[in-house]
């Protein structure tokens, strides 16, 4: 049976994936101000935004509009409960790679059920390249996790965390894939050039159009979740997670800062593009990643 | 009670219906629905404990927990679409054969789930086609029959051939006897293992078979398109089951090469069902048609049952059990709730809907669980599948189908949300304001359905462990294993109801939030942000037609399989043409010529 205090740490992992998050995302919106040579907005501003969102009132385009919202910040809230994060496991020998992409993807669907609930078009535009460009990351993606789970025989995060800190970080292996889980991460973090989806000059936000509100504001906290979740993943599975809480930390937001600072100086691509991109490029490297470590590992018995 | 007599009485029963609805139409339906839920009690009473009955010459039954699980699947389709299909109306001309089509199918469909041998199994999988081809033909247009029947007749010969060939080899028409003998001698079991697997294929519509499947689900009566896809094509996976338990590959190709542990050929075969994931997949994207659209993915869902059962670990094995339960399940939902649609609307093209969750929502729910479970997302029911299906490719090493296989969940999400955003969401055409919720007869079978995909998804073990069971009965040496609530994988284990809780905390928590926050003002659909422009007419503000337009333009260059066959068909007819012409013509002196050469040639050979 799963104990109460398990439960108690998987929650207080969701809660604490909301606040480093947010916050952080605050000093990203004040590097990306400097980089474009402004001042930009406190830290903490994120925050502030948060609370005065949810405290506005706010129109709505019926039950599914909610529902889809409440599945979107459940599903961000139920995956982060699973996280591990440099030896702190809330639910042990739960924490399998499928289970947490899976329910991941549950929370997207929410998103994607609730903007195209809300009538716009534009949302169901913003979707339809969202869901497009997620076939062209998730397939590198989930192909190289897969390469590692069938190496470290187990899909276990923390298990496969625990075995780079003994065997040497997945990065060292896999170079040109941990380049390509980049690329990929930086797309499911919604990041210029690969932003087509948001385009507020094209599709007017997407998917986000019709949020305002405290709709927009449970939408930015499960967003905040979601990204907690994606980056996480990227510091245990490919760059050895962390002996210590500090570790994991620094390895997190090196990656984040470094994401956004590639955001903060790219232009965005078009829809047309960054499918071609993704197809090309990150899916080539893959394969020669996978054949690579085949040779050298023998991967498989 | 026996599985003869269940079987005699249905067959009984649907010649009787004929009778009664031709007298009066209406009761047709209420005949259907009354004996396949009669049916599903028994079989769901008996248990696999259920006797066979007594020998009736050739015809002999014994139920095995793998036939069993079949039989349950289908009774269970067949049962809850006949309770959705009460409301069914505008059919009177045709119902009395229905009646009867719908009852034979099903009856046929148990004897080829309890055949003790191949020629009792191959004349009921001839009934099951007979009779699904001409109620196919009850509905509008030729080509879904006539395609399903062209492919049916290449998979029954190829089964045919097969059976013959081990019956003239070993003298015995006996399953397991037959395919067990057929292990020890490598020549024959290769062909029998192609030509069974082959027919198995074309019923559950893997590439390149799947052509019968688009005008097969789109033409068939509304009513009878969900038993066609949720259960009928099933039956192909169960004699792949078979063939690849008692006749492995391993078994007769084991000291042959082999990738990644897997004999060349079990790879090989692998990597065409994941290429029907893929081809499926791409193509379901590009649909308008909401049939059509779940008739290729069927096309891809097959490819995982495939992979599934070549694998042939027991959690592979298992995940593709419980991935045909999954899917039948899911696509029985979609296809009830299409039948609905194009009831109301008369229409099944996706541009042409939008906005129906707010006409009918408790349906557009069930239909919500269906696609959900098609995608693969927990608490459904297809998550359990597909995580024990992707545990045993990662483990094997298979990254190949292992992509495809991923390929095919992400892809499934595009078309999913796609159809459920053309026609549940989005702005409601005002012609269609005043649709009406399903009636109740619809709205139980879809609780039934739905309450199936989630309930097993949340709670996975006792379906887990009858899939052990039936590992076990098919002499697999190791059977997938559960530890109370959580099944064990090779490299993870999976509970459910933990994903489950975790998810309904969530829900909590965004909830408390949610309604702590003012309350929302509740606007119109048209009532959205338009970027400055003046948008007056719903129809006008709906986006559905070519949806994933920047996807679909990369791959618009894409082969059809279909030209193939359509090349095919033009030159078996150029040559008839041609040997009419020679031989068949009205010109006397073309008569003559023949004859004049046949007796030269005579001479000739007396002559040498």
């Amino acid at each position: 049976m799963i104990a109460y205090q398990s439960i108690g740490t998987a929650l207080g992992m969701a809660l604490f994936a909301w606040l480093m998050q947010t916050g952080l995302s605050g000093v990203d919106r004040k590097i990306t101000a400097r980089i474009q040579k402004r001042r930009g907005p406190v830290w903490y501003q994120n925050f502030r935004d948060v609370f005065k969102l949810l405290n506005k009132r706010s129109v709505t385009h019926g039950w599914i509009f909610d529902l889809g919202l409440l599945i979107a910040l459940a599903g961000a809230i139920g995956t982060a409960m699973f996280m591990p994060m440099a030896g702190i496991i809330p639910l042990q020998g739960y924490d399998n790679f499928f289970m947490i992409t899976y329910l991941a993807a549950l929370g997207v669907f929410g998103r994607a059920l609730s903007a195209g609930a809300s009538g716009n078009p534009l949302a169901a535009i913003g979707v339809m390249r969202g869901l497009t460009q997620n076939i062209g990351y998730k397939l590198p993606y989930m192909v190289l996790v897969i390469v590692l789970i069938n190496y470290y025989k187990t899909s276990s995060i923390s298990g496969i965390a625990a075995l780079q800190q003994v065997q040497g970080w997945s990065v060292l292996k896999m170079p040109l894939g941990v380049l390509v889980a980049f690329i990929s991460l930086h797309g499911m973090l919604g990041k210029k050039p690969f932003d087509t989806y948001l385009a507020p000059s094209e599709v007017a936000s997407g998917p986000m159009v019709e949020f305002g509100g405290k709709y927009l504001g449970l939408l930015n906290i499960a967003h905040e979740i979601a990204v907690f979740v994606e980056i996480s993943l990227f510091v245990n599975l490919f760059l050895g997670g962390g002996a210590t809480l500090a570790e994991f930390l620094l390895k997190y937001m090196a990656v984040y800062l470094l994401s956004s600072c590639l955001g903060a100086v790219m232009g965005r691509l078009r829809v047309e593009q960054v499918v071609r991109f993704y197809y090309k490029v990150p899916i080539g490297l893959t394969i020669l990643q996978v054949l690579l470590f085949t040779l050298l590992y023998g991967g498989v018995s | 009670m026996n599985w003869l007599s269940l079987i005699v009485s249905l067959f009984l029963t649907g010649i009787a219906g004929y009778f009664i609805a031709r007298i009066k139409p209406s009761l047709g339906a209420w005949i259907a629905m009354a004996a396949s839920c009669a049916a599903l009690l028994l079989v769901l009473l008996g248990g696999d404990a259920l006797p066979g009955g007594p020998a009736w010459g050739l015809i002999r039954f014994e139920v095995t927990p793998l036939g069993w699980f079949f039989s349950l699947l289908i009774i269970l389709v067949f049962s809850t679409n006949g309770i959705g299909s009460l409301a069914a109306k505008g059919r009177q001309h045709r119902e009395p054969v229905y009646t009867m089509l719908y009852l034979f199918a099903l009856a046929a469909s148990l004897g080829v789930f309890a055949a003790e041998n191949w020629l009792a199994l191959f004349i009921f999988w001839e009934i099951a086609v007979w009779s699904s081809t001409f109620a196919i033909g009850l509905g509008n247009g030729r080509k879904g029959s006539v395609s399903y029947f062209g492919m049916s007749l290449l998979g029954s010969l190829m089964m045919l051939f097969a059976i013959l060939a081990m019956g003239s080899a070993y003298q015995t028409f006996q399953i397991r006897e037959a395919l067990t003998t057929a292990l020890q001698n490598p020549g024959p079991a290769l062909m029998v293992f192609i030509l069974m697997l082959g027919s198995s294929m074309v019923k559950l519509g893997i590439m390149p078979f799947h052509i019968w499947m688009p005008p097969a689900y789109t033409e068939a009566p509304d009513e009878f398109a969900p038993a066609l896809a949720g259960g009928l094509s099933k039956l192909g996976a169960f004699t792949a089951f078979l063939v690849s338990a008692y006749l492995p590959i391993s078994g007769f190709m084991g000291g042959s090469w082999r990738v990644k542990g897997l004999p060349a050929l079990s790879y090989g075969l692998v990597l065409l069902a994941s290429a029907s994931i893929v081809f499926g997949t791409l193509m379901a994207i590009r649909q308008e048609d909401a049939k059509k659209l779940l008739a290729y993915s069927s096309a891809a869902n097959g490819g995982y049952i495939i992979i599934g059962i070549l694998m042939g670990t027991s959690m592979s094995v298992s995940g593709a059990l419980v991935h045909l339960l999954a899917h039948a399940l899911a696509t029985t939902t979609a296809f009830s709730v299409l039948a609905v649609i194009v009831r109301q609307t008369g229409t099944s093209r996706m541009d042409a809907l939008g906005g129906l969750a707010h006409r009918m929502p408790l349906t557009f729910l069930a239909f919500l669980t269906a696609i959900l479970s098609l995608v693969g997302l927990p608490p459904m029911l297809g998550f359990v599948s597909k995580w024990l299906i992707l545990q045993s490719l990662a483990s094997q090493g298979l990254f190949l189908p292992a992509a495809a296989v991923v390929f095919g969940s992400i892809g499934s999400m595009l078309y999913a949300f796609r159809i459920l955003s053309t026609v549940f969401l989005g702005q409601l055409k005002p012609r269609h304001r005043a649709l009406q919720e399903s009636s109740p007869g619809v709205l139980l079978s879809l609780a039934i359905l739905s309450g199936a995909t989630m309930g097993l998804g949340v709670y996975p073990s006792g379906l887990i462990q009858y899939t052990a069971k039936i590992e076990a009965s098919l002499g697999m040496s190791e059977t997938v294993q559960t530890a109370g609530l959580s099944i064990r994988g090779i490299n993870g284990n999976l509970n459910a109801l933990l994903i489950m809780g975790a998810f309904l905390i969530g829900m909590v928590i965004a909830g408390a939030i949610f309604f702590k926050a003012p309350r929302s003002r509740k606007v119109d659909l048209m009532d959205t942000y338009t970027a400055g422009e003046f948008i007056y007419s719903p129809e006008l503000y709906h986006y559905g037609t070519q949806f994933a337009a920047p996807f679909e333009r990369i791959y618009e260059k894409l082969p059809s399989i279909s030209r193939v066959y359509a090349a095919l068909a033009s030159l078996t007819d150029d040559l008839g043409n041609l040997v009419k012409y020679l031989f068949f013509s009205p010109m006397p002196s073309r008569t003559a010529l023949w004859i004049s050469v046949v007796t030269i040639l005579l001479i000739w050979g007396e002559v040498l």
